[in-house]
């Protein structure tokens, strides 16, 4: 457990990586929005989202990861401590997207009568059905692209290509189950929250795979 | 090399470290009851491992030149001095005289003319000093 | 006592390569050893290998009586400069206080010391830093941590001379105050032989040689001189090499010169030299696997 917290401490020797960074870049895309106009503006938040896939490439798979074990993390524990951080970091940024989508309605869209925290289906519901969809879904990215970063570092590109391919079955028959659906947008017969489950469910398997990918990997 | 103060690769370092404690202790550098360097000053000094240095400390403990007093540290024990200029004395015919009169015969130099040169030296020299 | 590093049998395979060939040796604890030999000789898999960075293929490997690799309870207590060490993209600060998080025994004090002697400022960005200076941080987190097995890997890549004595110093300062597991590897075998109490000598993934770095000196002396008189002079003695030029010749000769052999040899108006320890160490390298003379001398 200490080697967990130590490795999470480690990954915060620079905190505005992880605190001020992606707040700031939430401000950018919001004020570029705000300044472009129009009355939707939901892919605005697709940043942050992606920001987190990428932090989990780069703190799992990038030199993190050696000098992390080079301090005497074990894989094990710096695997379980890098995404422990990632985890919290989305607990924190999926309550601050549920307050700030609630402080949009509130103040009517801002007095723009605009939409920035939402997006239709996904994050339009009650408070907390936008924080536990933002919570699963930053979680996920996260330990998926740590996952990424691990591949890479044990398998180089090659590795990194045979993933993919891996995975593009798997993607094909979620886009043909979606068109199969008829409607080509939301599932019909999954709510948000049980959308939300399955990602939940997602990412104890990418966690799984993660961790027996870092097992062997070395720096 | 970084200069090991006079120490060289022709033996092992601990027993040239006893060597010169030695060598201090009969030139009345270090005089009885005075406290030896430890091994950790002597370590510094020479830029050696310290458990190199306690080795060298350590055979002159074990012949009896040096004693330890607890807490404190290695001290030069009575009769040391007297003991080593004894043995030198012995020493001195073997590691001087004989290599003197090998290159002196080497050199054509007989024993007689050998006799002269060292008292021509001496008075020079105006007596030895100790 | 348990030796602090125990390695038995440790073989190492990649790709169809033999890094690491049937390894054994000790370690014993508060002891400085140096892990000597030629470049790609297996020093670095060794030192990988003990600080569970890569895994064995065969063998054992024990570190404080346990297995390193994934092994929290010795690797906090363990240490590993590496010449090539990666850094995340931040400064020197940073990587200073994510190491005081790990090493129980960390001093902060030593560590500012240690950047001061190299001129490395605390705020600087690691990848801004030059190869010495690298070397420096590396030096710096090594010796800091004060862990009870220190393991350095060539840690002196970009330092001069001057600096590599300045590490050379400090090293043996901060052992003699704190005492530890040092296992240092170098291929500049002169400058540090004063450090060790052990060497062991690594080729082409093997043990050539281990032995107390104290029985090594002047076991071997080159005798130079008129040719009658070295072959006089060594004659029934076992001698390594032997070279002549005209009149002269030049032997280097095994076991230990005592005075008498001194006087005798001045008699003859020979010159002894004895070897390095670096030129035992090249001779013990240059050995087919497993080749008796050097080895046979040198049990302690």
């Amino acid at each position: 457990m200490n080697a967990m917290i130590n490795v999470a401490r480690y990954h915060l020797v620079q905190p505005a990586l992880f605190v001020t960074l992606p707040l700031a870049m939430l401000a950018f895309v919001f004020a570029v929005n705000a300044a472009r106009g129009g009355d939707t503006w939901r892919d605005g938040l697709a940043v942050i989202f992606l920001y987190f896939f990428i932090m989990g490439v780069q703190r799992a798979g990038g030199r993190w990861l050696p000098f992390g074990l080079a301090l005497g993390a074990t894989r094990r524990s710096f695997y379980a401590g890098t995404a422990l951080l990632g985890v919290s970091m989305s607990f924190l940024y999926g309550l601050v997207i549920a307050g700030l989508q609630a402080i949009e309605r509130a103040t009517g869209g801002w007095g723009l009568s605009t939409t920035f925290f939402r997006v239709p289906y996904l994050l339009n519901g009650p408070w907390y059905a936008t924080f536990l969809t933002s919570f699963a879904g930053l979680s996920a990215l996260f330990v998926y692209g740590m996952w990424y970063g691990i591949v890479n570092r044990r398998w180089g590109m090659l590795g990194l290509l045979a993933f993919v391919a891996v995975q593009v079955p798997a993607g094909i028959a979620v886009a043909f189950a979606r068109t199969w659906s008829g409607v080509g947008g939301p599932h019909p017969s999954l709510s948000a929250l049980d959308l939300t489950g399955v990602i939940a469910a997602l990412t104890v398997v990418i966690l799984a795979g993660g961790h027996a990918t870092i097992r062997r990997a070395t720096v | 090399m970084p200069e090991m103060a006079g120490l060289d690769e022709g033996g092992p370092l601990f027993a040239q470290v006893a060597e010169r404690l030695a060598g201090e202790i009969a030139a009345g550098g270090l005089a009885e009851g005075e406290r030896v360097p430890s091994a950790n000053e002597l370590a510094a000094f020479y830029r050696i491992n310290p458990a190199t240095a306690a080795k060298g400390i350590n055979v002159l403990a074990d012949e009896g030149l040096l004693e330890k007093r607890r807490g404190i540290g290695m001290f030069v024990a009575a009769g040391a001095r007297a003991t080593l200029l004894a043995r030198r004395r012995a020493e001195f015919t073997e590691r001087y005289v004989r290599p003197l009169l090998t290159e002196a015969i080497r050199l054509g130099i007989d024993p007689g003319e050998l006799v002269a040169l060292v008292m021509e030296s001496s008075g020079e020299r105006g007596g030895v000093a100790v | 006592m348990t030796p602090a590093i125990s390695v038995t049998g440790l073989t190492r395979r990649y790709h169809g390569e033999v890094a690491l060939d049937d390894v054994s040796l000790t370690v014993g604890a508060g002891t400085i050893t140096g892990l000597l030999g030629r470049n790609g000789a297996g020093k670095t898999t060794l030192l990988r290998i003990l600080a569970g960075q890569e895994f064995p293929s065969s063998g054992s490997v024990r570190v404080f009586g346990a297995a390193p690799a994934e092994n929290e309870g010795v690797l906090r207590r363990l240490v590993l400069v590496r010449e090539d060490q990666a850094y995340p993209d931040f400064k020197v600060c940073h990587a200073l206080r994510a190491a005081s998080f790990c090493y129980p025994n960390w001093d902060a004090g030593l560590a500012s010391s240690l950047l001061k002697d190299y001129g490395v400022r605390a705020g600087k960005a690691i990848k801004g830093l030059s190869r010495g200076q690298r070397s420096a941080l590396g030096i710096t987190i090594g010796l800091a941590a004060r862990a009870e097995v220190t393991l350095l890997d060539e840690p002196y890549a970009g330092l001069d001379a001057v600096a590599r004595q300045v590490f050379y110093d400090r090293l043996l300062a901060d052992f003699a105050a704190f005492p530890r597991t040092v296992l240092l590897s170098t291929h500049l075998i002169d400058e540090a032989a004063a450090l060790f109490e052990n060497v062991v000598v690594i080729d082409r993934g093997r043990v050539a040689l281990d032995a107390a770095a104290d029985g090594l000196r002047g076991m071997a002396t080159t005798v130079s001189g008129p040719v009658l008189a070295v072959d006089s002079f060594t004659a029934g003695r076992p001698v390594w090499e032997r070279r002549g030029l005209g009149s002269q010749a030049s032997v280097v000769m095994v076991g230990q010169v005592s005075g008498e052999d001194r006087e005798r040899a001045r008699s003859l108006g020979l010159d002894l030299t004895p070897l390095s320890l670096q030129q035992l160490v090249v001779r013990a390298s240059g050995q087919p696997a497993g080749a008796g003379s050097l080895t046979e001398r040198t049990r302690a």
